[in-house]
């Protein structure tokens, strides 16, 4: 089917695929399989909360921590690494792709444990993020893994911090159970948002067998929860949820789409997040797009990164999926149709408040918490903040103000007793130009750091 | 009381949260007005005109304590705590009026969102607590030859025993010390329970273990692995990652 390299025969030949050296020394296997597991985005630590024990090391926050920030601006939690990068598998999007031309490494078991342990101690990180290419199948490589993080929780090592895994697609219910019992997090990356882009670059899966070991998540954390309420030593399964990663730009499909598929899944799988990952071409494939060149602005004398605008679709659709997750947004709010991408120059609420006009201005003293949320401008914080103040007396411009609100957006949509903040026009077009009135901040002007810190 | 039988003063107090405490109960129960507050450390007795010296009293403070939680709510006895471990000069006064004014108007005290003290003392807490935040995540140990785990950090706030009680459940089973050069201070904990000393501003950090330089390497170049060549961001790095944390943090170091 395909050429296998040498050092793949050598290591079936040997059976030994867990403890591979090769003549890679240590440092270099782990750059090479570093560099295989970066293109996964999620790297939260979040989603539950568990002390430290006498005899144990570690501990979880359900905030998350953010130990560090990569040069791109992503949070770094975890210790995200593969196993092994020798992938039977030809995703054509993925860099470990059996017919990528890289280095491949493998590390062993205790390999994998000795680190975290360093890295743990020394509080670079709050836990390990571990996944595997496919070697030699699903099953096999579903067991690899349970191997791994078996050791790192038993004797001696007794970690205690935060472990998320990537559970292999196709595996075997029992392992996929087995695993469940030692991670926090589970995820099973979907990648491509639909089945046909699934079926022409991922030929190797399928949309169900993506599906079925999510939903037989699903059921195990809910049954597990049911367990932990009625006796209080159930063992835990997942607790801190699942999640999946959606890549963006790779294949044809609308945000539309990605944002209905997105809310789907919140529903019907109980996942606690989707990732979206701007597809960042990975060696020259024909099938997907290729790298943009670099454009030379002899203006301004400026390189510019020629993936602003896929960044810039990446962030929106985060931005989106803030809506769904926690402003009690629906896609079908956010969209006419299913071809509709977000805009790129307005952010998604205030887009929709522009279609919506005729449900603003909103008055600050009256409305209900879940309309404040609607308001562009005003985040939760604020949102919770104005209920609040509310309570004790009338509140004005100034008192907003006052109480930290930032109105440069929110002005357009709120009244304080009935006044606006300045007389505007309310037409679409003339606050559309007010909104994004904002030229010198460039495209990354209105990210947020919370949205990014936790991508 | 009524304010004018009482003395108006500049109070000096120990600088820990009970002497603090013991200040507010020297309000209600003992006729002291202060016109200031500062902490022994910082006291600069050329601009003080009356200073008075608040003894610590853990009884006292322990009723005042139980007052707040009590009378006005935990939620406000939290924030004093965060608040009290801001830096600027006038934190003390601020916090002192939020603390009067809460045992006036009681637990909805925190909704007086506009009023300029409740903002502040809140603004004054978020940030303490921000601050330790990060602090958490980005704290780096070296294990040096004696095995103990050494750290060194240079926060605005004063943040120590909030680390201290994170990394004693999180890190219980090895010796550490997290040494907060600004202040000159240091929390040691050996593996069971953790004290507070004071630093030398001269101490030299302690030397290295023998693979601690190797394990550094491999962190070091992790993390530059991690970063994405087209995703690149400076600016967003700078914001997301300030530099003053950068100086201790062992990826930035190397
Ligand atoms: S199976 Fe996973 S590692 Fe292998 S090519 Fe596909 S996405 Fe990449």
């Amino acid at each position: 089917m395909y050429a296998k390299n040498d050092k793949m025969i050598q290591l079936e030949q040997m059976n030994v695929l867990n403890d591979v050296g090769g003549n890679m020394d240590f440092a270099e296997r782990l750059k090479t399989l570093t560099e295989g597991a970066k293109y996964d985005v999620a790297c939260t630590s979040s989603g539950v909360n568990r002390k430290g024990k006498r005899g144990a090391v570690g501990s979880a926050e359900a905030c998350g921590i953010c130990h560090s920030f990569t040069a791109d601006g992503r949070c770094i939690s975890l210790l995200k690494v593969l196993l092994n990068n020798y992938c039977e598998y030809d995703c054509q999007y993925c860099v470990n792709r059996r017919s990528s031309d890289i280095p491949r490494a493998s590390m062993a078991p205790h390999e994998i444990a000795d680190l975290t342990m360093q890295f743990y101690r020394r509080n670079y990180i709050e836990g390990l993020f571990l996944s595997s290419a496919v070697l030699k199948n699903p099953d096999y490589t579903m067991e690899n893994l349970i191997k791994t993080l078996a050791l790192l929780r038993g004797d001696p090592y007794n970690f205690n911090g935060y472990i998320h895994v990537k559970a292999i697609p196709g595996a075997d219910d029992a392992l996929i159970r087995k695993l469940g019992t030692l991670a926090d997090r589970m995820s099973v990356n979907i990648e491509l948002p639909s089945e046909q882009s699934l079926t022409h670059l991922a030929p190797e899966k399928s949309k169900s067998s993506i599906l079925a070991p999510m939903k037989y998540v699903k059921n195990g954390i809910t049954q597990a929860k049911e367990e932990l309420a009625r006796y209080k030593n159930a063992a835990p399964f997942v607790p801190a949820g699942q999640s999946t990663q959606l890549i963006v730009g790779a294949t044809p499909e609308a945000d539309s789409r990605i944002v209905h598929l997105a809310q789907g899944l919140y529903k019907n799988y109980a996942l606690r997040r989707v990732f979206y990952s701007a597809y960042i071409p990975v060696g020259n494939d024909k099938m997907l797009p290729a790298a943009p060149t670099p454009t030379f602005d002899t203006g301004t004398g400026l390189t510019h990164t020629a993936y602003g605008p896929i960044l810039l679709r990446e962030h929106r659709l985060y931005q989106a999926d803030w809506l769904l997750r926690f402003y009690g947004f629906t896609a079908g709010e956010l969209f006419k149709d299913e071809n509709e991408n977000l805009s790129l120059h307005l952010d998604p609420k205030c887009h929709w408040a522009l279609r919506n006009l005729d449900k603003f201005p909103v008055e600050v003293n009256r409305a209900d918490y879940a309309m404040l949320l609607r308001v562009p401008g005003i985040g939760q914080v604020s949102a919770e903040r104005i209920v609040k103040a509310r309570r004790v007396g009338k509140l004005d411009f100034t008192n907003l103000k006052k109480m930290g609100i930032v109105l440069k957006r929110a002005r357009y949509f709120i009244t304080c007793n009935g006044k606006m903040a300045e007389k505007i026009n309310m037409l679409p077009e003339s606050i559309e130009l007010r909104l994004t009135d904002n030229h010198s901040a460039g495209p990354y002007g209105q990210l947020t750091l919370t949205d990014l810190a936790h991508a | 009381m009524p304010s004018n039988t009482r003395k108006q003063v500049d109070v000096v107090f120990d600088g820990t949260f009970e002497g603090f405490l013991s200040v507010v109960h020297a309000y209600y129960y003992d006729g002291i007005l202060p016109r200031s507050i500062q902490c022994a450390d910082e006291y600069q007795p050329a601009i003080i005109q009356d200073e008075y010296f608040i003894v610590t009293s853990h009884n006292n403070a322990k009723k005042v304590a139980t007052a707040i939680s009590k009378k006005i709510s935990i939620d406000v006895k939290r924030t004093a705590q965060y608040a009290f471990l801001s830096s600027p000069p006038d934190r003390y006064d601020a916090l002192f009026q939020y603390i009067v004014a809460g045992f006036k108007i009681g637990h909805t005290i925190d909704n007086h969102l506009q009023n300029e003290i409740v903002h502040r003392v809140q603004k004054l807490a978020r940030e303490v607590g921000r601050e330790a935040h990060r602090y958490t995540g980005f704290c780096r140990f070296e294990e040096t030859t004696h095995g103990i785990y050494y750290c060194a950090i240079d926060p605005v706030n004063h943040i120590l025993s909030i680390l201290a009680n994170h990394f004693a459940d999180r890190l219980m089973n090895q010796s550490w010390v997290i040494h907060d050069k600004k202040h000159h201070e240091a929390v040691v904990y050996d593996g069971h329970d953790y004290a507070f000393v004071n630093v030398n501003a001269d101490q030299p950090p302690p030397p290295m273990a023998a693979n601690e330089k190797e394990i550094q390497g491999l962190w070091t170049m992790y993390f530059n692995t991690l970063a994405i060549e087209a995703r690149k961001n400076p600016k967003l790095h700078r914001q997301i990652m300030p530099l003053r944390f950068r100086n201790e943090m062992t990826e930035f170091k190397n």
